[in-house]
């Protein structure tokens, strides 16, 4: 179960993945944004894990999240959850499939996608994605995915067939770096193959070049 | 009533990167479900959202999954796009010891014409419908037939029935279109509903647009105090616009009787 699997890594001392901190509590565990760490008593008290996809909607001013893994969760509240199954359920309100994916990979059940062979099964509106570059999908995705203000996830998948992400800097592709930069115990946040995001976003560049 | 305490359902939704309403009623039908206790395990999974078909059957722990598309009618996303990115082979895909049942879109369900009157009767309380235009108004695509299709059987049964003085539909991106709606309609009072899953961008946002109810694109539903003010008052005629159906609460149950309808229709293939 993946749920017992996430209690051994928290006893093993896990306690963090992408902007959330999560540890034990008396009756169950807790889970909140990390940068509150210190401030708990300060914050609101939820104790649903489906409270977990309403805090992850909107950025602290309001706007729409349509990417999990941006670096702007809003910060301010805290979940009280009474066992380990609500507390998975949570992270994957937070941040869908994390830990799942990481499990998976872990255990070689999957493979990272790259690039090219996402975009070349697209049809329809983004069919035209096919005709992106490898120089233009390289400085897109340094760009769109980047750890400071995009995403949080590790990119573990390259541009062509066979070819690692090494355009990109070797820290954005290492799962054992906490992309946030605080070195902390944290969960690997793979990304195992391009979002929609980033394949509308492989649109509008194609669009714009053949303009 | 079903149960499937060893098997995942999983429905998936359009989503949306702009409008947050746009995958609220399969969160809310997958809570419901959820609720009920039926299933090992309830998932949603997004084509604009997370989690992504590419990511929701490693969420899965179950061997025995079921597949809703939360989709108001077949056509391309569901007989491209969804099976494309679970990488399924057919109604029934058997990979790495599991077995993945890929359902009918829930606007298969012949209760949609019955939602349908109930969203129309709601949106305009008190007006004849021997006086009224009904106006069934869908997405329709160059990309698949189907999609305009299952909004013109609708519109077809609806149309016998002869409550309404006119049964009229309207699309997004093929004729006849939705900006046209004064010329396709002889009523005074029409009434227009959405055979949309969600009040989402192209049905909250976009269609008042095309109506001429609003003059550019609002901010989504649940940001907004008032859903609408009907009827809006437009070149002598009283226009009055409905949410979309896919927000009705019996939509739960369509999604349960979508997976009783599969196991019946597929009775043979899974004994194989």
């Amino acid at each position: 179960m993946i749920s017992d699997e996430l209690a051994c890594l928290i006893r093993d001392g896990y306690n963090a993945l992408g902007e959330l901190g999560f540890a034990e509590s008396l009756s169950g565990y807790r889970l909140y944004h990390w940068a509150d760490r210190n401030s708990l008593s300060q914050a609101r008290v939820y104790r649903s894990s489906k409270d977990a996809r309403e805090i992850a909607k909107y950025d602290s001013s309001g706007a729409y999240r349509p990417l999990k893994g941006a670096p702007n969760l809003p910060r301010g509240w805290v979940l009280e959850l009474p066992n380990i199954n609500d507390l998975k359920r949570a992270l994957d309100f937070f941040y869908p499939g994390a830990i799942a994916t990481w499990l998976a990979f872990r255990e070689g059940k999957t493979e990272p996608v790259c690039l090219r062979q996402t975009l070349n099964r697209q049809t329809g509106m983004y069919r035209v994605t096919r005709k992106l570059t490898a120089d233009q999908a390289q400085s897109l995705v340094r760009e769109a995915c980047r750890s400071d203000s995009r995403c949080l996830r590790t990119i573990l998948w390259g541009i062509e067939p066979d070819h690692p992400p090494d355009f990109l800097p070797a820290s954005k592709s290492d799962p054992t770096v906490d992309q946030t930069g605080q070195k902390r115990a944290a969960l690997p946040f793979l990304c195992l193959e391009a979002c929609n995001l980033l394949v509308a976003a492989a649109r509008t560049t194609v669009k714009k070049t053949s303009r | 009533m079903i149960e499937k305490r060893k098997s995942a359902l999983v429905l998936v939704g359009h989503g949306s990167t702009l409008n947050p309403d746009s995958s609220a009623p399969t969160f809310q039908h997958a809570d419901e479900i959820d609720r009920r206790g039926l299933f090992a395990e309830v998932y949603c999974t997004f084509w604009k959202q997370e989690p992504s078909l590419r990511e929701v059957l490693r969420m899965v722990e179950s061997d025995d999954i079921y597949v809703v598309p939360n989709f108001i009618s077949e056509g391309y996303f569901t007989e491209t796009i969804i099976p494309r990115e679970l990488e399924l082979t057919g109604p029934v895909t058997r990979r790495s010891g599991k077995v993945i049942k890929y359902c009918e879109p829930v606007g298969n369900d012949p209760r949609m014409i019955d939602l349908l009157l109930r969203r129309a009767r709601d949106a305009a309380p008190g007006v004849p419908p021997e006086k009224t235009s009904l106006l069934i108004v869908g997405h329709g695509t160059s990309l698949n037939q189907k999609s305009a299709e299952a909004a013109h059987q609708q519109v077809r049964v609806i149309r016998e029935k002869r409550l309404y003085a006119e049964v009229m539909e309207a699309y997004m991106e093929e004729p006849p279109f939705i900006a046209d709606w004064r010329k396709n309609t002889s009523q005074k009072h029409v009434v227009v509903v959405p055979f949309f899953i969600a009040d989402g961008l192209h049905s909250y946002q976009d269609i008042p647009v095309l109506l001429g109810i609003e003059s550019a694109r609002t901010a989504a539903a649940s940001q907004q105090e008032i859903f609408r003010r009907n009827p809006y008052s437009l070149d002598g005629r009283e226009l009055y616009y409905a949410s979309a159906i896919g927000t009705e609460p019996l939509m739960a149950d369509v999604i349960l009787d979508t997976v009783v309808r599969f196991d019946r229709k597929h009775l043979y293939d899974l004994a194989a």
